[in-house]
């Protein structure tokens, strides 16, 4: 008797212990520091909270989830070494990528050929997905944002002059093809194209161009960072044209550097930050804790990205990544923070609807959504 | 107009670019470093603008702020960084100015944060005014009255007080120079001050136009700043002028008429690379290292 009770407490002690030690890894790489560390940094925070909020909600088949975070600069070479020691040192048999296409499309393949089940939580490079199976994007692709942007000019605002303005990364590039390869079919002449470099503040010619060319809307694609700049000095040089911007766009920061000027501009795939949901109010509640700022599309489509993973191994029942893999990709109608996720398509893209926000009195406020599908749609191959 | 709109952006760039490379060219006519570290300076410039204009509630005072703090940073650069490694061959200082260069900058990042700093207010970059159908906005103005003045002021300090000659002298010959009795060790920390002092400035100017300064500021201009002094004839303060204004009206240009093939940056670098095919010795063609 007492053998087969120490027997028993023995193998209790070892199931205990290695429930304990059997710890769900995630792996999730992030621009910490470098040109993008300001993305960083929500994007951590964010992760943070998500698994913080999942353990507290019991975790996964009675095992908690680890975050195992590192520094992928945004660089492709540091986001190759990184993802190499998740697969390699850590043994994750999940990924998520808090960071950049540059990063994302590098890491992608990694993880593909490791068999780890990986989510870009906002890379919109399309090489991501194309790495195989095992990746799937949350974000929507630069195309359907461009096009998305065509169809709010020509069918909500009815204005059909447009200069664009671009921003000569992968996500501008993207973004603008979208743009013009539907401009044509909604009826918007464009009048002028102007392309930047990320490091450039300072858009006095471009100002020049676009005062010439007089349009009735302009559409630009940027980041915080450059945007502010931008719009504040399109305002500054005289321009009123309504100015609708890309899903980059969406931060605070774009409102307190434009200030006054950001009043009225538009933002394609804005984040809809003051719905009302029990989810979202305590997530922008503990970020704005944590991170001393209120939260950014960023933030929301990272912890999305550890929510929905989750999902999907609960209702897989199973910590087996081809068959989370499976489950993931069949995922339907699933509560995001910013927008209600339709599903995926074959190649792992987010089929959702279109928030566009408006700036209104120094806040981001829903203006309308896009649900046409047709234009949304994202690409199959 | 959209021609002469278009002169003036470049101009306003020219302007900057100036106040930015004078005290590179300076540093390297002196001592034969190439001063990486000099865009930090110029971030630490605009970080203290801001913080300071933000505090006390005048830009004016964050000016002057910036004007005490770059100064004393440029010459404890020199004398902590420079001074001790000047007797080893100049590649050394210069690496160890890159790794000053990328701790500032994350330095900057730690303390004032990733998503760095804006003016509370900055009517400056808002308020416009129409001179003869051309909109200006008053930072612009600022930013042309500021340069005018500085370049003017130091044109009388070096040509009419005995240190300013001096240092134009030790500018342009160090060896012949102490041989005239010229203090070399103070002449550097002068120039590194003055220098420094301009980098500043530039900074508070750059974050009032962009209303915006964060910690990867400086890094667009370290390089640039470079090319210009090479443009310019390493050393020579007139051919850095002429080469700041003539690669900023160049840029201006160049991003309206190939500016959907080719952003700024690589406008600038294109002109710089045909330029010194043509004329290897830069503008002016002093003389080279």
């Amino acid at each position: 008797m007492l053998n087969f009770g120490r027997g028993l407490f023995g193998a209790l002690a070892v199931l205990i212990s290695q429930a304990a030690l059997a710890d769900v890894k995630i792996g999730f790489q992030a621009p910490l520091t470098g040109l993008a560390a300001t993305d960083g940094k929500s994007s951590k925070i964010a992760a943070e909270i998500a698994i913080d909020d999942l353990n507290a909600a019991g975790g996964v088949l009675g095992q908690k989830f680890e975050l195992v975070t590192y520094d992928d600069q945004a660089k492709s070479d540091q986001a190759i070494f990184t993802a190499n020691k998740l697969v390699g040192d850590d043994g994750v048999k999940f990924a998520i990528s808090g960071s950049y296409s540059a990063a994302g499309r590098a890491a992608a393949p990694i993880f593909q050929k490791a068999g780890v089940v990986f989510i870009s939580s906002y890379g919109v490079h399309p090489d991501i997905t194309k790495a195989g199976d095992y990746c799937f994007r949350l974000v929507r692709l630069g195309p359907p944002q461009g096009r998305a942007a065509a169809y709010f000019i020509a069918d909500k605002l009815k204005l059909k002059k447009a200069s664009v303005i671009s921003m000569d990364n992968d996500y501008g590039e993207a973004t603008l093809q979208g743009f013009l390869g539907d401009a044509e079919k909604n009826g918007i002449k464009v009048v002028n194209k102007y392309n930047y470099s990320l490091q450039d503040r300072q858009f006095g010619p471009i100002v020049a161009g676009v005062k010439r060319d007089d349009p009735e809307v302009i559409y630009a694609t940027g980041y915080f960072f450059t945007a502010g700049p931008l719009v504040a000095q399109l305002r500054a040089g005289g321009v009123k044209a309504p100015i609708v911007g890309s899903q980059a766009f969406d931060s605070g920061k774009f409102i307190e550097i434009a200030g006054a000027a950001a009043e009225g501009v538009y933002v394609i795939d804005g984040f809809d930050r003051y719905r009302k949901d029990s989810k979202l109010e305590h997530f922008t509640a503990e970020f704005q804790k944590r991170a001393g700022y209120p939260p950014e599309g960023v933030a929301a489509e990272v912890y999305s990205s550890f929510d929905i993973l989750a999902d999907a191994m609960k209702r897989t029942g199973s910590l087996d990544p081809v068959k989370v893999r499976d489950t993931l990709a069949a995922t339907k109608d699933f509560p995001m923070l910013n927008e209600t996720l339709g599903g995926f398509n074959k190649l792992h893209e987010v089929v959702m609807p279109a928030t566009v926000d408006v700036v209104k009195d120094g806040k981001f406020v829903h203006f309308s959504t896009i649900e046409d599908a047709k234009v949304l749609a994202p690409p199959e191959e | 107009m959209f021609y002469v709109d278009l002169a003036i952006s470049g101009i306003v760039f020219g302007c900057m670019y100036a106040l930015m490379a004078v005290g590179l060219t300076l540093v390297y006519g002196m001592l034969r470093i190439l001063h990486i570290a000099h865009a930090a300076v110029f971030a630490l410039g605009a970080y203290v603008t801001v913080l300071v204009a933000n505090a006390s509630g005048s830009i004016l005072i964050g000016f002057i702020a910036a004007l005490i703090a770059t100064p004393l940073c440029g010459v404890a650069i020199y004398r902590l960084l420079y001074q001790p490694l000047l007797h080893y061959r100049p590649d050394v200082p210069m690496i160890a100015s890159i790794g000053l260069l990328v701790l500032m900058q994350d330095g900057f990042r730690i303390l004032f944060g990733e998503q760095g700093v804006t003016f509370l207010k900055n009517p400056l970059a808002i308020e416009t005014v129409d001179i003869a159908g051309i909109t200006l906005n008053l930072a612009q103005i600022a930013v042309l009255i500021v340069t005018i003045i500085i370049f003017l002021a130091l044109h009388l300090f070096t040509t009419q007080t005995r240190i300013g000659v001096a240092w134009r002298a030790t500018v342009s010959n160090p060896r012949i120079a102490a041989s005239f009795g010229v203090d070399a060790i103070r002449v550097r920390y002068l120039n590194f001050a003055i220098g420094s002092a301009l980098a500043g400035v530039a900074g508070g100017l750059i974050a009032l136009l962009n209303n915006f300064v964060d910690p990867t500021i400086g890094y667009v201009v370290s390089y640039k700043a470079l090319a210009i002094i090479v443009l310019g004839g390493l050393g020579s303060v007139r051919g850095t002028l002429i080469a700041s204004l003539f690669l900023g009206v160049i840029e201006s240009y160049g991003t309206i008429f190939i500016g959907s093939y080719l952003n700024r940056d690589a406008i600038a670098f294109l002109a710089l690379i045909l330029i010194l095919m043509a004329r290897p010795q830069g503008f002016t063609g002093a003389r080279t290292a």
